[in-house]
């Protein structure tokens, strides 16, 4: 505690500033369209200060977590916004972390005051943003072929939408008016975080919101601090690895080595001994990296610490621009927000499991096990498309088993109701169930993974993006690894091993199976 | 002679109807036994009489807290075994490496598949083989379950299967909860929960209920109890759904309090119970009618029967208070429950709500629960100055502990008003519960709702709303048709002749509402209309009126059918007030020195039970009385209207 800082003013503003995040991620649910922000929640909100600094975060995405910042300060650095403006991006390479992912910001202006004092912005995951294939997601060698590019612009001038704008963004998607109704659902939510912290500064005034702010920004600094200052003092150094990128054979290695120290109160972590960037969709721009340590980091702190900017305060983040975790145009990167993120988490756990080797779980499943289906339902005679991921086991630790069948890390999207898969699509689901002796052994066993078989009733084009299929998820303390995720066809009869990253045409009566990966085991039997 | 007897943790509440005047009797519960003072409560209040008994009871959600429930055996198609363990597949917390998740009712052990399928036009793929059943019938003997629960996939859009293996399992002589009988409806895993935990309930609960009704039926009295989703049910039905009955007690908080409200004038209220550990909060248009959703959890395991839609947040008169390592105070979820309870109770050790009101004279120490205990203000005094860390006085952190709780719960209010596209300030709120109406009024004004109401017997009000609730039969299936498709009125016109038999078996005249879910053709939720002429465009305005937009072009698809029956109770109108002539001095009991806006003023103490009709009195000021107590901020002008009620207008 800094001082001068009130203890209750400061818990009564985080309380305050964290529900205008939630306002604001509860009114972008309400009104968008498409189901994946609607049911499976892929979306997030934040209140930044004057600087770009994230003060307030909702209860969203994690992957969402550390790279929203960056989207602000893209913005503050390419446009001047005024009253009633909102900037719109997703330009991995200028703010965003993949297309898919659009970020509206809008400043809020207090009184007769020339510059901003706060901005609300918001992201969310957008079902198509044009490119190769539908989704968005496949397997690209650049980021043009990925989809639609959008450098910082406003989207809305003085309260009124930029329709030329709009257009140029809607007429490279497969799906417009769903397109459209997100977005304007996106500009509607900002206008209410805008609102509502112009309440609270109505209600406080500016200079106690502002002298607050700062307190909350130093006490999630301090609560870091606090944490760092435990750790021992050295050099702690973990390597972990992709299978492919979907393009080659080669395995993708990322390295990471941790430096603490804790008479400083402050850690660096340094990633440049990882992988060059890779020919297929697997890279991760630094916002993605930046959001695995914060979101690893802030893991590590009490459940009420607030998720804001002051965290990374004693946090340096080291990367070797064109890495896999630091890609460089023309870099395909769609895959790097999904399976990349995931595995630096790993990588991180593992290097901070010597020193906390009580606090750290093995590794869980590693991967999303993204399955995309589409086609032509023969019921209707319209073209579908079907995404989902698919969960698995967490790592072992120290209080007990891992758990099974779960999302991890960088994501908590929801699976689909086999009965509703079934009204929606030409399928039958043949199984669903835990993938048994599936985690790794050990004196606390990781969770086992799930097998979803899916038959399909009529011919479709079938896109996996997974991994952990040749790399096992690794136990911790003795414990033995996960089990390695797999995926097959069975047609006519016959059973086809198919790779992780696949693109494959399957006739009617084909049954695709994808096992996910265990939790590695942890502790010695 | 009508009673209702709602079972809580420390009190038994009753209210009842005694020669056209309404009672209240608060007896001790008996947690070892609740029925003992059931029981006992029927006997003094009816004596020898007959009556018409209604309970609201806590032995279905404490058997689900506590998992005292049956060892239950979880009977699904073959491949789905774990499908009510998976869930939805996302964690409870996202930033805790340690999470965990509740273990599913049924382990592994006792979920059994059987080769069978349906597909979801109700067509059947595979029947099971008499073979299978006859080994799923050995199998499920032999882990010995107390009951079990049958769910299989798409068994709502033909039975067939799954009556089949309900048949095979029937004569296992242990209660079997059917899913297309208990909730005909699709979702897997939502559907698959609730039948589960019916199973788990129905030994306990019937066991429970019999014994009940057996000592009524002697008497010639009936049976009856207060559902979730705030009606009430006879015991029978309620024995065979427990499921239906786990939130019985706030149910009858909010129906009881839409009853005082809509006997004030008021009609949208947004109610606010607050206990000791947690406080329950609602919106109602009681215009609108009772507003339940089939989306509860407890214990993170869906319930998908309608509920009260009814949002409970962690912060109670017995919420911890302390500082985190960055130095930030912080209050709850902790809570110092009844043992050790509150500094002020005389065993507690750490700082609570409850402490905090009391130092700041928001509490009276000789009057709590009517002078029965009196509170230690100078131990808690102690407590705090050593706990206090760099705030500068006692006044300050009890002060800054009041705001935090207030700001939790306004957060509460917020996601159920503002979050829905409501505005706070066409409401009125309605405080009860113990610690209700210390909070009220400031609450109020963070939200700016200018009204503020605190029922008779605020401690009661849960009772008073089972005895005034209707008979109420919920009936619904999951269809998935086209608007237009003639076979969805067919479907409504079974389910009304199902629901209309099974009031006639009760001896019940009813009257049925029927509704339907729609949303758009592929989207992943739905929202319930009434069934009328132009239901279709009903839902286009409900859709742009909740989500912000509607899209007529779109194709819509009906999803569940519904009938709900209901049994219209007579109304009983909370007794009239003593009018009076507008001076509270009758009820003033002294002049207390209240901390309000960071310093100490005087403020009256009045005693409730004297305030009458057309009392006028102004803050700062304590309202006392058996089982709560009111605080005025300066601010705040009280009225006592004609049914007692205190109206605070609050300077929002």
């Amino acid at each position: 505690m800094r001082e001068g800082h009130d203890p209750i003013e400061l818990a009564v503003f985080k309380s305050a500033l964290h529900s205008v995040a939630e306002e604001m991620g509860a009114a972008l649910r309400r009104t968008a369209f498409s189901p994946n922000i609607k049911e499976r929640r892929d979306y997030s909100s934040a209140v930044f200060d004057g600087s770009g600094q994230v003060i307030a975060m909702g209860d969203d995405m994690p992957v969402h977590l550390g790279s929203m910042p960056m989207s602000v300060q893209a913005i503050l650095g390419k446009l001047q916004l005024e009253r009633g403006d909102v900037a719109i991006l997703n330009d991995p390479y200028d703010g965003g972390t993949h297309l898919p992912d659009i970020t509206l910001a809008m400043p809020v202006f207090v009184g007769e005051n020339s510059t901003a004092s706060f901005y609300a912005a918001n992201r969310a995951h957008h079902a198509d943003v044009g490119g190769m294939y539908p989704g968005s997601m496949g397997l690209c060698r650049e980021i043009w072929q990925e989809g639609i590019r959008i450098p910082p612009v406003k989207l809305v001038a003085g309260g009124s939408v930029n329709r030329a704008v709009l257009d140029l963004i809607l007429n490279n998607v497969r799906t417009p008016r769903e397109r459209e109704g997100d977005l304007t659902a996106q500009i509607g939510a900002c206008r209410i975080g805008v609102q509502r912290v112009t309440e609270l500064v109505e209600k406080y005034g500016l200079e106690r919101v502002t002298k607050n702010v700062t307190a909350l920004l130093d006490h999630s600094e301090e609560l870091m601090r606090v944490e760092l200052e435990r750790l021992p003092e050295g050099q702690f150094e973990a390597e972990d690895f992709l299978d492919n990128d979907g393009i080659t054979d080669d395995r993708v290695g990322i390295r990471v080595r941790v430096t603490t120290s804790p008479k400083l109160r402050q850690a660096t972590v340094d990633f440049s001994a990882s992988d060059e960037q890779i020919s297929g969709s697997l890279n991760a721009v630094l916002a993605i990296t930046y959001s695995a340590v914060f979101y690893v980091l802030r893991c590590l702190l009490p459940e009420e610490a607030a998720p804001t900017a002051g965290l990374m305060r004693p946090v340096k983040v080291i990367t070797r621009p064109e890495t896999v975790v630091d890609a460089r145009p023309p870099a395909a990167v769609a895959g790097g927000n999904v399976e990349t993120s995931q595995r630096i988490v790993d990588v991180l756990l593992r290097a901070f499991a010597q020193v906390l080797p009580d606090r750290i779980p093995a590794a869980s499943s590693g991967t999303m096990s993204n399955l995309t289906v589409g086609g032509i339902d023969p019921r209707t005679g319209q073209p579908y498309a079907y995404y989902e991921t698919i969960a698995g086991g967490s790592g072992g630790r120290a209080n007990g088993p891992g758990v099974s069948g779960v999302h991890t890390h960088m994501t908590n999207s929801l699976n689909t109701p086999v009965e509703a898969l079934e009204y929606a699509y030409p399928f039958r689901v043949r199984q669903y169930v835990y993938r048994k002796h599936s985690g790794g052994a050990g004196k606390y066993p990781g969770g086992d993974g799930l097998v979803r078989e899916i038959e399909l009733l009529a011919p479709a084009q079938v896109t996996i993006l997974s991994d952990r299929r040749i790399f096992p998820p690794y136990g911790l303390q003795g414990g033995a690894e996960g089990a390695k995720g797999r995926n097959t066809i069975t047609e006519n009869g016959r059973l086809r091993e198919l790779p992780g990253k696949c693109n494959i045409h399957a006739g009617a009566g084909a049954v695709v199976r994808i096992e996910t990966p265990g939790g590695g085991g942890w502790g010695r039997v | 002679m009508r009673i209702a007897i709602d079972t809580g943790g420390t009190f038994t509440d009753c209210v009842y109807e005694d020669r056209g005047r309404l009672q209240v009797l608060k007896i001790p519960s008996t947690p070892a036994d609740p029925g003992e003072a059931v029981l006992r409560a029927v006997e003094q209040i009816a004596g020898e009489q007959a009556a018409e008994v209604r309970h609201g009871t806590t032995v279905g959600t404490n058997a689900l807290l506590e998992r005292k429930g049956a060892r239950v055996a979880f009977v699904t198609t073959a491949g789905f075994e774990d499908t009510i363990a998976i869930g939805r597949q996302a964690r409870p917390r996202l930033y805790d490496l340690f999470f965990t998740k509740e273990p599913p009712l049924a382990s592994e052990e006792l979920r059994f598949g059987v080769k069978e399928r349906t597909a979801c036009d109700g067509s059947i793929v595979e029947e099971a083989a008499e073979g299978d059943l006859a080994q799923l019938k050995r199998r499920v003997a032999a882990a010995g379950p107390e009951a079990i629960a049958v769910s299989l996939l798409f068994s709502f859009a033909n039975p067939a299967n799954e009556r089949a293996v309900v048949d095979a399992l029937r004569d296992l002589g242990v209660p079997v909860s059917a899913s297309h009988e208990i909730l005909p409806e699709f979702r897997e895993y939502e559907r698959g929960s609730t039948v589960l935990i019916n199973a788990y309930l129905a030994p306990k609960m019937q066991r429970y209920l019999e014994r009940l009704n057996r000592a009524c039926e002697a008497q010639r009295s009936t049976l009856h109890v207060m559902q979730s989703s705030g009606g009430i049910v006879p015991a029978a039905v309620a024995a065979r759904e427990p499921v239906r009955t786990i939130l019985s007690g706030p149910a009858g908080g909010v129906v009881g309090a839409i009853a005082v409200a809509k006997a004030a004038g008021f009609e949208r209220i947004l109610t606010f119970d607050m206990g000791g550990t947690s406080t329950d909060v609602a919106l109602v248009n009681s215009a609108a009618g009772l507003r339940t959703t089939k989306e509860s959890q407890i214990l993170g395991m869906p319930v998908a029967v309608p509920m009260l839609d009814i949002h409970t947040v962690g912060a109670g008169g017995g919420s911890l208070a302390s500082f985190d390592r960055g130095g930030a105070l912080k209050v709850g979820p902790e809570s110092a429950g009844a043992d050790p309870g509150p500094i002020c109770y005389g065993q507690g050790e750490h700082p609570t709500v409850t402490d905090a009101n009391l130092l700041l004279g928001r509490l009276e120490a000789e009057w709590f629960l009517g002078g029965g205990m009196k509170l230690d203000e100078s131990r808690t005094h102690e407590r705090f100055a050593e706990a206090k860390g760099t705030l500068a006085s006692v006044e300050a952190f009890a002060e800054g502990i009041v705001r935090l709780a207030d700001s939790h719960i306004e957060k509460a209010l917020r996601r159920i008003s503002v979050e829905q596209g409501y505005d706070p300030r066409d409401f009125v709120l309605v405080s009860f519960g113990g610690a209700g109406p210390v909070h009220a009024c400031a609450l109020a004004r963070a939200l700016r709702i200018p009204v503020v109401m605190v029922p008779r017997s605020p401690g009661a009000l849960s009772a008073y709303g089972i005895l005034v609730s209707d008979v109420v039969r919920d009936f619904s299936r999951t269809v998935m048709l086209r608007p237009d498709n003639p076979a969805l009125a067919e479907h409504l016109t079974r389910l009304e002749a199902a629901g209309t038999r099974a009031m006639e078996a009760e001896g019940l005249r009813s009257v049925a509402q029927r509704s339907v879910d729609l949303r758009y053709a592929g989207q992943g939720f739905e929202l319930p209309v009434e069934w009328s002429a132009d239901f279709v465009e009903q839902f286009h305005r409900l859709h742009e009126q909740r989500y912000g937009y509607a899209d007529r072009e779109r194709p819509v698809e009906v999803v569940n059918v519904r009938v709900r029956m209901v049994a219209r109770t007579r109304f009983l109108p909370n007794e009239l007030s003593q009018p009076g002539d507008g001076n509270p001095s009758r009820a003033f009991l002294r002049t207390k020195p209240i901390f309000c806006d960071g310093q100490w003023q005087n403020g009256a103490v009045y005693d409730r039970s004297r305030l009458q009709t057309g009392d006028r009195f102004s803050g700062p000021a304590v309202v006392v009385e058996y089982s709560a107590t009111t605080f005025v901020p300066p601010e705040g002008q009280v009225s006592v209207d004609r049914h007692g009620n205190l109206i605070i207008e609050v300077g929002a």
